[in-house]
């Protein structure tokens, strides 16, 4: 090799880093979903300077998994599906608590739930029809259910507890009878026997996966012809990794499903973008109207300036924190995990998030039912300066003094600053701590598989539905297990566990609320984890749509249903 | 009388009449050695990148200096939420939007900061130790194996030589980035241990130890070729004739004729090691965090290219300057050792 190109070689790799902060996407939400807080409340009528129709176009870094609802398990897949596929129940359409209340959707009333809460009665409205006009049958849910089950979708741990449903799945007979689903299509009426008693399973039934789908629908991926639905927008072009197309259906209107948007363009076109730079320069020169990631951190300052008045942080329904393994010195000790706890500084990991991030005590989110800010926060006020002095004393006490603590971290942004941040603050309180990063593909196997018997690491959490046991199970003792483990810290103090078990199973949410609030305290106190924050996500959208439209859904991102042009 | 003709010299058989000529007209009793060395001394640019490659050496040996001295902080303190007073003004290190503050072109934060509030320069230093540390270290372990392995094949020949050439072909086979990656990865995670030989994870020697394999094969071909030219010469017959068993000639007869193949291609091997580790570092499968190296801060730098670019220039022009200084120096040995290969290149 001449000496030119080796030197070539060499600015390549330079050149290199240009062309990937360029090309490169930033997604840390691990494949799961999030939810938003409270900035506002939209409705579906028309808003102040909106008007219906027209065309909207918007970017995605990433394609969506799959467009098939069965199988989607991404922010992307959900934004873009909630409105072409709508369950027996979803969600009111608005931003932050209200909108993560259940409202009937296919569905004509929420359920009839039995005393033992083992049984689920539900009634198919009249008149529904598949955006191809084939009529809704009430057997058209279990079929649904039985393509998540039999495609083993990403989904199919939450329709598991249905009796016979394992039986259904290990038959591997796609056509066979799920034992515990009555369906009579004269009628409507859709019966669900559980095998144990679930409090959250109505959330359950309004997730994605359950957006119901005809009864001939094939048992394979749809995704590049997705199958009709019911909805206000019909999927007309699918093109993995290069974009999809969704149009009004003027019918939907017709059902006067209440409290669900009809729709207000015509046209939505997604298209698949991976640079972050060229999507932000669109969309503040208003080529385009819509953007569903942040724009790149080093972005956000012009973007303010350029974008105002049609650009906003939300908080999400996520929670990011440091879990320490109790099994594993010297993390068994209270006084060592209170120390790290002390120690972070949330301001320093509110600025490695970009400012997108809300410092926080909690492990629950704040637009999480069962929130309760823990006031004052045993650690200190969240916004302020650590206490390095009173976890260094701590260190002391627990004989923890250059004790080896190796910190786990992924290689995606932000873990990778976090984990060496976290370290470094370990080190200073009197630990010896070194990062260990490895692939984020391969992340979440690794702790999660008590063999590694990783002792400390970065670890967060983005909601499937809006309820507290969607975030509690990560912290209660019967979630351990010994691979593919979420409980990464093997939190099992018998308290919390009873209290998280308890709420669990009652299916009056408001009810359980106080159990999960109290868990939740015990759990900070008690330090088995080491929460800072709730990452935010943005609104950000061109100068032609009406801002009071755009609507942050705290499941759902983004609700296209209500989405204006000027 | 002593000759400086072309047999005399050990590598300048059939020469060019230019150089054939000034090998002829130096002084008696001049070795090929200093001829090499007069060569050398004559090439300015050559010399010139040399110095300039001691430099880049001196000054990362002298990072513990600057970072005690003047820096005053490691190359792995963070100091995210910290401010620091420059020119009676108080500055963020850090940005509450995450971007780190640019040169100050004092003692703290010379060359700016990282996101996690790192001071670059301290990086950079310890960066370049780093890099320099694994870059000669593996190129003396492909040295070792590749000359160990062409004695053998090249001199036995036979079914040795077969199996070596065989193992040559599956290496080659690989991308050296590609078999870098994959090593480092799954090494990274859990260290290795080989009898007592154990290499913890995100230890130095892992990207060390992978460079050094992955580049033996692109070494070990031409030594191979080499002594099977020379195991047919007469002074290796003569040492047969004399009784000297083939180790002792591969010893004391082969390696002294590989000497200057080996001077020529040791600074290209630790320029190519270099570039090699800064790429696995760059793809997370070198140096591990929070140890510094060129191609690590590089790639953590991508995500502020706009806002803050002294993150990824600052390690980028280190990085071209010791690669350019290494390659431009060694193509200048080369030439000196071995002036018939720049005229093939030439050509």
């Amino acid at each position: 090799m001449s000496t030119i190109r080796r030197a070539l070689l060499a600015l390549m790799l330079v050149a290199a880093s240009a062309f990937l902060v360029a090309a490169c996407g930033d997604d840390d939400n691990g494949g799961s979903t999030t939810g938003g807080g409270s900035t506002g409340a939209a409705t579906d009528a028309a808003t102040e300077g909106g008007q219906a129709g027209g065309t909207l176009t918007g970017y995605y870094t990433s394609s969506p998994d799959y467009m098939d609802p069965a199988l989607t398990y991404t922010v992307e897949g959900w934004n873009a599906q909630w409105v072409v596929y709508t369950p027996l129940l979803t969600y009111r359409h608005t931003e932050g608590a209200e909108g993560a209340e259940l409202i009937p959707g296919l569905a004509e009333d929420l359920p009839e739930i039995s005393e033992d809460g083992l049984t689920y009665k539900l009634k198919l409205r009249d008149g529904l029809k598949f955006s191809d006009g084939t009529p809704v049958k009430a057997s058209d849910f279990e079929h649904t259910i039985k393509r998540v089950l039999n495609l083993e979708s990403g989904g199919s741990a939450f329709y598991l507890p249905i009796v016979g449903a394992e039986d259904y799945l290990k038959a591997g007979k796609p056509n066979a009878d799920i034992e515990g689903i009555e369906t009579n299509d004269e009628t409507g009426e859709i019966t669900i026997h559980l095998s144990e008693r679930i409090g959250s399973f109505d959330y359950v039934l309004a997730m994605n996966f359950a957006g119901i789908v005809p009864g001939d629908t094939p048992f394979r991926n749809m995704t590049r012809n997705p199958p009709p639905g019911v909805g206000p927008y019909k999927i007309t072009r699918s093109v993995p990794n290069r974009g999809f197309t969704l149009e009004k259906v003027p019918e939907f209107a017709d059902y006067g499903i209440q409290d669900v948007p009809t729709g207000n363009v015509d046209k939505i076109d997604i298209t698949i973008v991976k640079n972050q730079q060229r999507q932000t320069d669109d969309v503040i020169n208003n080529k385009v109207d819509y953007l569903i990631d942040p724009p790149p951190a080093d972005r956000l300052r012009e973007v303010q300036d350029k974008a105002e008045g049609r650009f906003e942080p939300y908080v999400t329904n996520s929670t990011y924190y440091v879990f320490m393994n109790t099994r594993e010195k010297p993390f068994d000790d209270e006084r060592v995990r209170q120390a790290v706890n002390f120690a972070i500084d949330k301001r320093a990991m509110q600025r490695i998030f970009g400012g997108l991030l809300a410092p926080s005590c909690n492990f629950l989110p704040p637009g999480m039912k069962g929130y309760q800010k823990i006031e004052p926060c045993p650690y200190g006020d969240p916004t302020q300066e650590p206490d390095l002095e009173k976890a260094r004393q701590l260190i002391q006490e627990a004989g923890a003094e250059g004790a080896e603590v190796t910190v786990w971290g992924n290689d995606e942004d932000p873990s990778k600053p976090v984990t060496e941040y976290v370290a470094d603050v370990m080190n200073q309180i009197g630990l010896n701590a070194k990062p260990r990063i490895v692939e984020a593909s391969v992340y979440f196997q690794t702790i999660g598989n008590q063999k590694t018997k990783a002792q400390a690491g970065f670890a967060n959490w983005f909601q499937d539905f809006p309820h507290p046991a969607n975030f509690m199970f990560l912290i209660n003792g019967a979630s351990i297990q010994e691979t593919n483990n979420q409980n990464f810290g093997n939190v099992d103090d018998p308290e919390i566990n009873d209290l998280i078990d308890g709420a669990d199973k009652n299916t009056d949410l408001d009810a359980a609320a106080a159990d999960y609030a109290e868990a939740d305290r015990l759990a900070v106190e008690r330090a088995y984890i080491a929460p800072y924050g709730n990452r935010q996500l943005t609104k950000l959208v061109s100068d032609r749509v009406a801002w009071d439209s755009v609507v942050a859904h705290p499941v759902y991102e983004v609700d296209f249903s209500l989405l204006q042009l000027k | 009388m002593a000759s400086t003709d072309s047999a005399a010299t050990d590598f300048s058989d059939d020469l060019p009449a230019a150089i054939a000529a000034e090998e002829r007209h130096a002084p008696a009793g001049t070795g090929p050695w200093r001829i090499a060395l007069r060569r050398l001394r004559r090439n300015k640019v050559a010399l010139a990148f040399g110095v300039l490659f001691l430099l880049l050496v001196a000054v990362s040996l002298a990072a513990p200096i600057w970072a005690n001295e003047v820096a005053h902080t490691t190359p792995y303190q963070n100091r995210i939420a910290d401010t620091i007073t420059i020119d009676g003004e108080e500055r963020n290190i850090v940005a509450f939007d995450g971007v780190p503050i640019g040169p100050t072109w004092h003692g703290e934060y010379f060359l700016g900061a990282d996101r996690n509030g790192r001071d670059v320069m301290v990086r950079l230093l310890y960066g370049g130790r780093n890099s320099l540390l694994i870059g000669i270290g593996a190129s003396i372990i492909t040295m070792v194996f590749a000359t160990l392995l062409g004695l053998l094949s090249g001199f036995f020949g036979g079914w040795l030589d077969w199996i070596i050439s065989r193992c040559f072909d599956v290496m080659w086979a690989f991308p050296v980035i590609l078999l870098g990656v994959a090593l480092g990865v799954s090494l990274n995670i859990s260290g290795i241990t080989i009898g007592p030989l154990s290499l913890k994870s995100g230890s130095l020697w892992i990207p060390t130890v992978i460079i050094g394999i992955a580049y033996v094969v692109y070494l070990a071909r031409p030594i191979r070729g080499q002594v099977l030219a020379l195991r047919e010469k007469e002074f290796v017959e003569a040492a047969r004739a004399q009784g000297m068993g083939p180790w002792r000639i591969m010893l004391t007869e082969l390696l002294p004729n590989l000497a200057s193949t080996l001077l020529v291609f040791f600074p290209l091997i630790v320029a190519n090691a270099i570039l090699l580790e800064a790429a696995l570092s760059f793809l997370g499968a070198g140096v591990q965090p929070p140890e510094p190296s060129w191609g690590l801060m590089i790639s953590e730098g991508i995500e502020f290219l706009t806002s803050a670019p002294h993150l990824t220039i600052a390690p980028g022009i280190m990085l071209v300057l010791t690669v350019l200084a290494l390659n431009i120096f060694g193509e200048g040995v080369r030439d000196a050792l071995d002036p018939r290969a720049k005229i093939r290149l030439e050509h």
